[in-house]
C-alpha cells in the first residue's frame, strides 16, 4: 500500500504525538474520573479490601460544606494564595523592572537568586522551621536585636502567626519566580519606545503607567494566574514545617484532603476536598488557557 | 583666563553619572542576593556546628566550632544511604519516562501541522494544572491493584505526569526553531524520520534538551508527595519522604538536620553552577507560554 506524502507525514507526526498524549490520558485524565467516581462513593480502607463501597451521591460534599474544619481549611487556602500572590507578585515586579537594568551584577544575581526556586520544597520547610524557631531561630534573633520585638516569639506555636511564618517562606520561593517570568515579559518591550516617549516628554512614572503597564499587560496576567494555581495547590511546605497546625490554622485544601485520605483512610472524602481544589484550579486555569490562545493566534 | 591650556582631566569612573549609577545598582542587587541567600547561607553553616552549638539557646551566625561530625553521621547511616540510592534511583526513572513520552511528542507538535494540535497542546497544558491531591487516591488504588506499590516505577510515573507537558511546552518552540531545509537535506542524503529525529534534531536543539533533562530529574528528586503515599515502607522512600523520620530521630540535633537537608541540595547547587543559563532560559520559555 502506498501512501500519500501528506498521509505519511500525518501518520509521522501521530506516531511521536501519541505515546505522550496516551501517557497523560492514562496517567493523568484516567485518575481525574477515578476521582470524581470516588467523591460519590463512601470508599475507606475497610470497604476497598472488601470491594463493598457503594455510590452515596452527595453525601460526602454535604459532610465537607458543614465541616467546620474544612470551612477553616478553605479560609487558609484562600488566605494564604491571596497573601502569597499579593506580595510575590508586587516584590517580583519591582525586582524584574530593577534587574532589567544594565549594570555589572544583573545577570549574575538573578540567576542566583533562584537557586531557592529550585531547591525541594520540603528542605525549604525544613529550614522555615529552623528559621522560625523560639529559642535558637535566627529571625527572633534577629527581630530581639534590632528590638522590634520585647520577647522572642513563638511563630509556629500560635495561628496567626504560623500562617505568616508560612507564607513568608512561600514568598522567598515565589518572589523570584515572578521575578525570572515577568523579567522575559520586559526585556520583550523595545528600548525605541521608551527613547521615543523621553522625547515627547514622558517622565520615568509616565513610561511606566502608559508604556511599560499595558505592555505587560499579557505577561502579568498569566504569571498572577501561574502564581494562583501553583499557590493553592501547595502542599509540601506545610506538610514538613507545620503539619497543618497547631489546630489546622495552617491547613490547606492540598494537606486536608492528604489527611482525610492517608491519616484517616477515608478515601473518599479526601477525593471530595480534591474535587473542591480542582475545581478552584480548572476555572482559574480556563482564563489562563483563553489568555494563551490569544496570545496564540 | 583661558581654559585652553588646562589638559582635560580624565574623570574619575565615581565621577561619571553611569559609573555612580552602576556602582549603586549592584550594591542594592548585593544586598537582595544576600537577602535570598541568606537561608541557604543559614543551612550550610548550621550543618558544620556541633550539637551543643546548634541546639544552643545563643544564636551564632557561623560556626564556632567547626566539625564535619554532621555530615559523616548521616553519610554513615545506613538508612541514608539507603534514601539516598532510593532518591536517585526515582529522579532517574522519573526523568527516564519523562524523556521517552515528552520529547517525541514536543518534536511532533513543534514540526508537524496536524489536526488537532491544539486540542493536543491544551491536553499538555491543562495536565500541569492538576493538583497531586486529585491524582493521588486513584493512583493509590489503581498501584495497589497493578502491585506497583512500593517500587520505584509508582512515584516515578506519577512524577512524569508533570514532567512530560512540561517538556512537550519547553521543547516545541526549539523544535520550531530548527529550519525546514535542515530535515529536508537529512531526507534527501536518505536519513529516515527517526534517524534524522535522533542524530539532526536532538542535537541542534542541545540546550532545550539540557535543559529538560536537569529539570526532569529534579522533579523526580523534589518529590515528597508521591513517594510518601506510593512507598509506605521507609526503605523505599527517599530521602525527601523520610525528612519526617530523620527529624524524630534526630530530635533537637538540627545540625545533623541541616545536613540532611543540605545533601539534598546539593544536585540542585550543581546543576545551577554549570547549567544556569540553560535552565533559566528553559524555565522562561516553558512557564510563560507555549
Amino acid at each position: 500500500m502506498k501512501l500519500s506524502i501528506a498521509a505519511k507525514k500525518k501518520r509521522e507526526a501521530y506516531i511521536f504525538i501519541l505515546p505522550g498524549f496516551l501517557y497523560l490520558l492514562i496517567v493523568c485524565g484516567y485518575p481525574l474520573i477515578y476521582n470524581v467516581v470516588l467523591s460519590f462513593k463512601n470508599m475507606n480502607v475497610k470497604n476497598m479490601a472488601t470491594g463493598t463501597s457503594v455510590f452515596v451521591g452527595l453525601e460526602n460534599y454535604k459532610t465537607l460544606f458543614a465541616d467546620p474544619t474544612f470551612q477553616m481549611v478553605f479560609k487558609n487556602t484562600i488566605i494564604f494564595t491571596l497573601a502569597c500572590l499579593a506580595i510575590q507578585f508586587t516584590i517580583g515586579f519591582m525586582f524584574a523592572m530593577f534587574f532589567s537594568k544594565k549594570f555589572t551584577l544583573a545577570g549574575p544575581v538573578r540567576g542566583l537568586i533562584l537557586v531557592g526556586y529550585m531547591m525541594p520544597m520540603s528542605v525549604t520547610a525544613l529550614l522555615g522551621k529552623n528559621l522560625f524557631l523560639l529559642d535558637g531561630g535566627v529571625i527572633n534573633d534577629l527581630l530581639m536585636k534590632l528590638h522590634l520585638v520585647s520577647q522572642p516569639v513563638d511563630w509556629l506555636v500560635s495561628g496567626g502567626t504560623a500562617l505568616a511564618a508560612v507564607i513568608a517562606v512561600n514568598c522567598w520561593v515565589g518572589i523570584p519566580f515572578n521575578m525570572l517570568l515577568l523579567t522575559s515579559g520586559l526585556t520583550g518591550i523595545s528600548d525605541d519606545i521608551y527613547e521615543s516617549a523621553s522625547i515627547d516628554g514622558a517622565n520615568r512614572f509616565q513610561r511606566f503607567l502608559y508604556i511599560t503597564l499595558p505592555l505587560m499587560k499579557p505577561a502579568m496576567l498569566s504569571v498572577l494566574m501561574l502564581g494562583f494555581i501553583y499557590t493553592f495547590k501547595a502542599f509540601d511546605l506545610m506538610y514538613i514545617m507545620t503539619s497543618g497546625g497547631p489546630y489546622n490554622s495552617t491547613d490547606v485544601l492540598g494537606t486536608y484532603a492528604y489527611s482525610k485520605a492517608f491519616t484517616q483512610y477515608e478515601f473518599s472524602q479526601g477525593s471530595a476536598i480534591a474535587m473542591v481544589l480542582f475545581v478552584c484550579l480548572f476555572l482559574v486555569g480556563l482564563f489562563y488557557l483563553k489568555l494563551l490562545s490569544k496570545e496564540d493566534d | 583666563m583661558s581654559n585652553e591650556n588646562v589638559r582635560p582631566v580624565k574623570k574619575h569612573y565615581l565621577q561619571t553619572k553611569e559609573g555612580r549609577r552602576n556602582v549603586i545598582n549592584c550594591v542594592v542587587a548585593v544586598l537582595i542576593a544576600i537577602f535570598f541567600l541568606f537561608p541557604i547561607y543559614w543551612l550550610i553553616q548550621m550543618s558544620f556546628k556541633t550539637d551543643m552549638e546548634s541546639f544552643g539557646k545563643i544564636v551564632t551566625y557561623y560556626p564556632h566550632e567547626f566539625t564535619i561530625d554532621p555530615w559523616l553521621q548521616n553519610l554513615q547511616d545506613a538508612d541514608f544511604l539507603t534514601s539516598l540510592r532510593n532518591s536517585v534511583l526515582i529522579a532517574f526513572c522519573a526523568m527516564l519516562i519523562s524523556l521517552l513520552f515528552g520529547v517525541p511528542a514536543a518534536y511532533g507538535m513543534g514540526r508537524y501541522q496536524v489536526k488537532g494540535t491544539k486540542s493536543f497542546m491544551l491536553t499538555f497544558l491543562v495536565t500541569q494544572m492538576l493538583p497531586a491531591s486529585v491524582m493521588l487516591t486513584p493512583m493509590y488504588l489503581t498501584f495497589t491493584k497493578l502491585h506497583l506499590l512500593g517500587t520505584y516505577w509508582a512515584p516515578a510515573i506519577a512524577v512524569a505526569s508533570g514532567s512530560v507537558p512540561f517538556i512537550v511546552v519547553t521543547l516545541r518552540p526549539y523544535f520550531k526553531s530548527i529550519p525546514v531545509s535542515l530535515d529536508e537535506a537529512a531526507r534527501i542524503d536518505g536519513c529516515g524520520v527517526f534517524r534524522s529525529f535522533f542524530k539532526i534534531m536532538i542535537p541542534t536543539i542541545k540546550t532545550g534538551i539540557i535543559t529538560v533533562v536537569v529539570i526532569s530529574f529534579l522533579n523526580g528528586w523534589n518529590d515528597l508527595i508521591y513517594s510518601m503515599t506510593f512507598n509506605v515502607d521507609a526503605d523505599m522512600r527517599p530521602l525527601t519522604a523520610n525528612i519526617r523520620k530523620f527529624q524524630s530521630k534526630y530530635g533537637t540535633k538540627w545540625n545533623c538536620i541541616m545536613a540532611y537537608g543540605a545533601i539534598l541540595v546539593i544536585p540542585v547547587i550543581l546543576a545551577f553552577i554549570f547549567l544556569q543559563k540553560y535552565i533559566v532560559g528553559g524555565l522562561t520559555a516553558g512557564a510563560v507560554k507555549e
